[in-house]
């Protein structure tokens, strides 16, 4: 039995997913103290219900954003672009649904669809393909900047994240446009199976993606030119295309992220949407375990995780009073903890700690 | 010349790093007012020598005294103030900056204590590079000026900032030409005069002669001997900083004998007028099936410049190369790893392995990147290839897994080969693939090279190790400065070799 | 002092980004002028200054931060908590003089750790001040939800003082050409972080560290330069600078609240890189950074004067500029690196340049100079339909539209005296209301089919104007902006007397490219007005 745990602690001391685990884990285990009937799961009109429902649901856009940023600074840059990306995908969608808000004047009766559930414009396919579309140019255009005329990440992504809300503004007028559409906003309003249908879609990218990098050999290349890009010219890898890939990726997964975001609250404002969910999905990634700054090995499972936590924070918050934009001071307390957390004189402690309590326990079976 | 006594002396310095001893008991003593070069091959511990020296680094055991008294220092700036100074081969100052505060800088003169004088500085500046009778525009940002001129800004700060006693000059010549390395000759005779001791690192044995009083020799972390370069003639000097090392010979001639007729008539690779500006001159290089090639020469000689052209690394400016039997016109290393021609670099650390991954990882790597992302190498398919490898070149490692960083260099040396191997090459280019490895994995490279010829596939071997060239090559190329110089080809003896090494003013 | 300009100035290449700048901005000006013949008056170039002062204050910190290899997100975070902990103080009156150094104190603590962080716990800036921005917002909410606003006198009248410039004003009748007070103090921040960046060791360490991405920083250390110690002072700096900036902020709008300065440290960043300023440390200068500003500044009011473009092209405009200067910042390095690359002998690597790449920079910066050129010159890209016919609007508006009375009703209360007059339609549940508030405190007005009559101070009626007159209502800061009526979106027209001076402005509230102080005026009229169904 010892040798079994012993071996189950050191393979979960050296996993860099312990710590997100970890936090997760205190921060569940704060609900459970402080807030009376935070896990209270229960069903109405034959859907789940509860706060931990409303972790996963909420936590939707954010972990699709997370997902396609590790993957960027898995290759040792990083997008800020990914919020105006998320109005820019929002926003095509939304005029291609229903164009008359942005002031095309249409032929024929139009009296009849104002406010028609199951109206919109293009068909919902030929939208959502718009939307990805839209959302694929703009990673294109960072990969080319990043990889081909060799601008720093931070800067060549700055300019997106300034110029792209300002396209997405303009073309919605910068009106809040409401979707009426049923079919749409059950991508972020509906429920399969009792529980709510973006976190099948949620589950669905995250599996696509891990089978897309592990799968094939585009994860080992994006590990490989982050640690250290010389030697994977020397092994024969395109490290420009690779950077291209990665940020085409990571666009897409916020262009997905834009659309379950505009579903599920049913307007699209271009002003507001994504807003500062660059920075959540940057956190998301670092809690996770990869490395900001250097790229290099990176795990999916690891940004999820620490999308959950940045969501469970604000959602115990919400529980807790806190108003809602106070909740930001918490999180950069928490920030700041996984930080020190992270930094290396923590691991030391930590390790030893783990490797004392190993030995003692030796002592004692033996 | 000398003083009586030592203005500088090491007692018995010993430093061990990781796997590899870098200095074995050295003793080493500078007088004030002398040039002091020293020479050796990668790896002697000449960087090792330095960096104890200058506070980088603390020696495992040895005493150290300066100007005769006892000398412990625990930091460069802790050294440049006692009047150690070193300037590097790349110029640790600020290119932004100009001349005059990267001369000034932290010393500035200032007016009423506050703001800084510009005018006095500039002033200030414009006499300390006169000092070095050099005449340029102080206010010019320093990155305007070519790497001779910055070094000569580095040496005048190094020398202002404390009475230096002794100024280090590490490769310093690497990047200047002929007239700049004059001038840089003429500041050091100059400060030779003023009773500054200089050691100056170098691999051109030219300027040994041209410069210095005395030269040290340093070979696998000893001292071999301190000599007047007067009374050393250039074959003597080679010999004594190449040597011998202790594997036995016998046996691997009568090898590389038997893989002699096996030689295909047939040329997998031909250069000719092969060349890049700035980097090696036009060469002829024929390269048959079954054989190995040694390129020697020492150090700086172009040895790497001519791997890289050949591997694609570099575009060359003149020439063509045939590959197989048709033209190359598409110069990258993957179209080099897909027309089967493979290379081992000589930087490790930063063009070799992938510090992070795992072992198996790296060992596949160059075979998923020629297969393509989409077909990707199973993990069974993996482990495979990686457990064959691992068996095959005695990798010492608890398991594949183990990311590759913590393996001896040795060991990552031997992952890097399987990586090249597993790609099943037609041509293997090693550059320096024992530096810094233990004796038995050495013997185990040189004759996996040969187990390659056997089978038909070329090699090209470069190694500064002359023994190892000529153990394991059936014919050697001679490179000296940046340009192919002879070829040998059948027996030789190691003598000849270092002869054509050495040059003509042997 | 100036045998060195003359110097440095030789040194041309160092200051091309710096003049490029600058060129660019002279260039753009004119362009201005040529199109537009309001530009020829002198007032608005002033104006490009009298309308940032708290950019052209911020920046100074942020490009100093940013030479020495760092940045800073939390500019705007900081702005925004001082001005919330600023009309709190005041509001528990106070002395504005303890304030203002207390602020400032905030303000360099603040920086001090985060600069702490960054420093000692090898935290990375990017990350650090990101933290250092969520934590400040979030306790601007923590001390208040709603706005607070400033009544102080002192910062009243730092708000309207106007210093007129000799030679284009007439002292006497006090009209002509001014600058604000809060511009005077952001000059004076401009000459101290010129001083400091020039003349003190501090800021030429500063230059030392930054630069090479990170690996000068290793140099200066190995040089002996106080690293670790500059580098905190620089993140102090900045926090004392977003202080200095969020007082007058607070100043300028007369007010604290959470949501001020919303995305200000990305504005401030793009200022500094379209200034000359490398994000990468080590290249750049102090007054560069100002000029980012005024063409920040310069963007948006050419936009402004143009009337037709939708205010968003500012953010592309910025966008596509950073894009320029970035292009410029980088073929200069590379200019830089081949040429010293010729200067010496063989033994080099050979730089990893491109030669395409001047090529392709050159054709991108023609394109985005001719776009820029085209788009605010040419016309209109984007329809911002003005009417449409009846038909059109009655679907699109629904069956909301204000009914025909309205438009005499609101004269009559315009001659009938009343100091505000205030109309809002739409809405997803059709709201139609139209109020008047007279200086005696009366409140008449209808809302759907119901009148509505109330009564409230005549002071408070009264200082509303003055507070809206204060906020610009009769500047050229306030302008009408119309949107496609859309059936969910409320359509304002407010109509404000003073005086002799009447002004009506109107705003669709889908459309939020009115200007920003037009939400604060109608928030601060309907604080007023009696609550009914539809409830302002």
């Amino acid at each position: 039995m010892s040798a079994v745990a012993r071996s189950l602690k050191s393979s979960l001391g050296d996993s860099r997913l312990l710590l997100p685990l970890a936090v997760l884990g205190l921060i569940f285990l704060f609900d459970l103290i402080f807030i009376p009937g935070f896990f209270d799961t229960e069903i109405r009109q034959g859907h789940l219900y509860g706060s931990l429902i409303d972790i996963l649901r909420n936590s939707a856009p954010i972990i699709l954003l997370a997902i396609g940023m590790t993957v960027v600074i898995a290759t040792g840059g990083v997008d800020l672009s990914v919020g105006a990306v998320m109005a820019i995908s929002a926003s095509v969608a939304a005029i291609l649904i229903d164009p008359r808000k942005v002031g095309l004047t249409l032929s024929g009766d139009i009296t009849a669809v104002v406010g028609d559930p199951t109206y919109s414009f293009m068909p919902l396919p030929v939208v959502i393909v718009a939307a990805m579309l839209a959302a694929l140019a703009c990673g294109v255009w960072n990969g080319a900047l990043v990889a081909y005329v060799r601008i720093q990440p931070m800067v060549a992504t700055l300019i997106l994240m300034i110029a792209g809300r300002g396209i997405a503004q303009l073309a919605t007028n910068s009106i809040k446009i409401n979707i009426f559409n049923d079919a749409f906003s059950f991508l972020g309003n509906g429920f399969v199976l009792m529980l709510p249908l973006s976190i099948f879609l949620v589950l669905g990218i995250f599996i696509g993606s891990w089978l897309l990098l592990r799968r094939t050999a585009l994860g080992l290349f994006v590990e490989s030119v982050g640690i250290s890009s010389r030697a994977s010219l020397f092994a024969g890898i395109n490290e420009q295309r690779v950077k291209l890939f990665a940020y085409v990726f990571c666009a897409l997964c916020a262009g997905i992220a834009g659309l379950v975001a505009v579903s599920s609250i049913k307007t699209s404002d271009a002003n507001v949407i994504g807003l500062y969910t660059e920075l959540d999905a940057i956190l998301a990634v670092v809690i996770g375990g990869t490395v900001l700054g250097a790229g290099g090995r990176f795990s999916l499972l690891g940004s999820v995780l620490g999308a959950l936590v940045i969501q469970a924070t604000m959602t115990s918050m919400y529980h807790l009073g806190v108003p809602a934009s106070a909740i930001t001071v918490v999180k950069a307390i928490v920030v700041v903890l996984v930080i020190v957390l992270y930094s290396e004189q923590a691991r030391d402690v930590i390790r030893r700690a783990v490797g004392r309590t190993g030995t003692r326990k030796q002592g004692a079976s033996a | 010349m000398s003083d009586q006594a030592p203005l500088l002396s090491m007692r018995g310095i010993s430093k061990a790093f990781p796997g590899v001893q870098a200095l074995t008991d050295v003793d080493f003593d500078l007088y004030a007012g002398e040039i002091r070069a020293i020479v050796g091959e990668n790896g002697a511990g000449k960087s090792t020598l330095i960096k104890v020296l200058t506070g980088v680094e603390r020696p495992d055991s040895g005493e150290m005294t300066f100007a005769g008294e006892r000398y412990q220092v625990h930091s460069p700036q802790h050294a440049q103030r006692l009047g150690i100074s070193t300037v590097y081969q790349e110029v640790n100052l600020c290119p932004n900056l100009t001349v005059a505060e990267n001369v000034l800088i932290g010393r500035a003169p200032m007016r009423w204590g506050i703001t800084i004088d510009w005018n006095r500085m500039n002033r200030q500046a414009r006499e300390i590079m006169a000092g070095l009778d050099l005449d340029i525009d102080v206010t010019r940002p320093l990155g305007s000026y070519s790497v001779a001129v910055q070094q000569m800004v580095a040496i005048a700060r190094a020398l202002d900032i404390s009475s230096a006693k002794v100024l280090i000059l590490d490769e310093p010549t690497s990047s200047l030409t002929l007239r700049e390395t004059q001038q840089l000759f003429e500041v050091m005779h100059k400060l030779r005069a003023e009773g500054i001791a200089i050691v100056f690192i170098t691999h051109f044995l030219d300027q040994v002669y041209e410069v210095s009083d005395r030269v040290t020799i340093l070979r696998n972390g000893e001292v071999v001997g301190t000599y007047d370069p007067s009374s050393l003639p250039r074959l003597e000097l080679v010999s004594l900083m190449l040597g011998r090392s202790l594997a036995d010979l016998d046996d691997m001639a009568k090898h590389k004998m038997e893989t002699l007729d096996r030689i295909s008539e047939e040329a997998f690779l031909q250069a000719r007028g092969l060349g890049m500006s700035g980097s090696v001159q036009p060469f002829d290089l024929d390269l048959h099936k079954g054989e190995v090639v040694g390129l020697a020469g020492l150090l700086g000689s172009g040895r790497t410049e001519v791997a890289r052209l050949l591997f694609g690394l570099d575009r060359p400016d003149s020439g063509t190369l045939d590959v197989a039997g048709s033209a190359v016109d598409d110069f990258s290393p993957a179209a080099s790893i897909k027309r089967g021609i493979a290379l081992a670099p000589e930087d490790r650390a930063a063009e070799g392995i992938v510090a992070d991954l795992s072992v198996r990882d790296n060992i596949i790597l160059a075979v998923q990147a020629n297969r393509g992302w989409l077909r990707h190498i199973s993990a069974r398919e993996a482990e495979e290839i990686a457990d064959r490898f691992i068996k095959l070149l005695h990798i010492a490692t608890p398991s594949a897994d183990q990311a590759v960083k913590n393996l001896s260099g040795g060991n990552q040396q031997k992952v890097i080969l399987a990586r090249w191997l597993a790609t099943d090459p037609q041509l293997l280019i090693l550059d320096e693939p024992t530096r810094g490895i233990d004796v038995g994995t050495k013997a185990d490279i040189q004759k996996l090279v040969l187990d390659l010829a056997e089978e038909g596939k070329s090699c090209v071997f470069i190694s500064s190790e002359l023994d190892e060239v000529l153990r394991t090559s059936h014919r050697i190329v001679v490179l000296r400065d940046r340009a192919k110089a002879t070829e040998i080809t059948g027996d030789v003896d190691e003598k000849e070799l270092m002869t054509s090494i050495a040059g003509t003013n042997a | 002092m100036t045998q060195t300009l003359g110097a440095r100035l030789s040194n041309s290449r160092r200051f091309l980004p710096l003049g490029a700048t600058i060129a660019m901005f002279f260039v753009v000006y004119a362009f201005g002028v040529m199109a537009f013949p309001a530009m020829r008056d002198s007032q608005p170039f002033f104006n490009l200054l009298n309308t940032a002062p708290f950019l052209l204050i911020a920046v100074v910190g942020q490009a100093l931060v940013i030479i020495s290899g760092g940045i800073d997100l939390s500019v705007g975070g900081v702005i925004a908590l001082t001005t919330v902990v600023t009309a709190a103080l005041l509001r528990a009156e106070w002395d504005p003089a303890v304030v203002i150094v207390l602020m400032l104190l905030m303000g360099i603590t603040i920086g001090g750790v985060m600069g702490f962080f960054i420093t000692y716990l090898k935290v990375q800036p990017f990350i650090a001040t990101l933290a250092g921005m969520w934590f400040a917002r979030g306790m601007c909410y923590v001390i208040s939800d709603a706005e607070i606003r400033i009544y102080d006198p002192t910062w009243k009248t730092l708000a309207g003082v106007k210093v007129l410039i000799p030679g284009l004003a007439d002292p006497v009748a006090k009209t002509g050409s001014y600058i604000t007070s809060l511009v005077v103090i952001a000059l004076v921040v401009l000459v101290v972080g010129l001083f400091l960046a020039h003349l003190t060791r501090f800021g030429r360490t500063l230059y030392a560290m930054g630069g090479d991405s990170g690996r000068n920083e290793q140099s200066a250390r190995l040089m002996g330069l106080p690293v670790d110690r500059t580098k905190m002072q620089v993140y102090m700096f900045n926090g004392l600078c977003s202080a200095l900036a969020g007082l007058v902020y607070s100043i300028y709008v007369g007010s604290g609240h959470g949501s001020h300065a919303m995305g200000m440290e990305l504005l401030v960043i793009a200022a500094v890189v379209i200034g000359g300023v490398a994000l990468t440390g080590g290249e750049g200068y102090v007054l560069g950074a100002f000029f980012g500003v005024l063409i920040l500044s310069l963007i948006q009011s050419l936009i402004l004067y143009n009337g037709q473009l939708s205010s968003w092209w500012t953010s592309i405009f910025i966008g596509m500029l950073m894009l320029l200067f970035i292009g410029v910042q980088s073929v200069l390095a590379t200019i830089n690196a081949r040429s010293l690359a010729r200067s010496t002998a063989g033994g080099m690597k050979r730089p990893r340049t491109a030669p395409w790449r001047d090529r392709r920079f050159l054709a991108g910066a023609g394109a985005v100079i001719a776009a820029i050129i085209g788009i605010t010159l040419v016309g209109p890209l984007t329809s911002s339909p003005q009417t449409t016919t009846d038909g059109d609007s009655a679907i699109l508006t629904g069956d909301c539209a204000p009914a025909e009375s309205r438009a005499a009703e609101a004269e009559e209360m315009q001659a009938a005296g009343a100091a505000i007059v205030y109309q809002r339609f739409g809405g997803s549940d059709c709201v139609d209301q139209l109020y008047g508030l007279y200086p005696d405190g009366r409140v008449t007005g209808v809302d759907g089919t119901q009148t509505v009559e109330a009564q409230v101070e005549p002071s408070a009626v009264a200082d509303l104007v003055t507070n809206l007159e204060g906020l610009g209502w009769f500047t050229d800061e306030m302008y009408t902006t119309w949107h496609h009526p859309c059936a969910e979106c409320y359509t304002y027209e407010i109509t404000v007397t003073s005086g002799d001076q009447t002004k009506t402005v109107g705003a669709v509230d889908g459309g939020t490219d009115a200007p920003a102080k037009y939400w604060l005026v109608k928030t601060r009229i309907s604080a007023l007005l009696p609550e009914t169904n539809g409830a302002p």
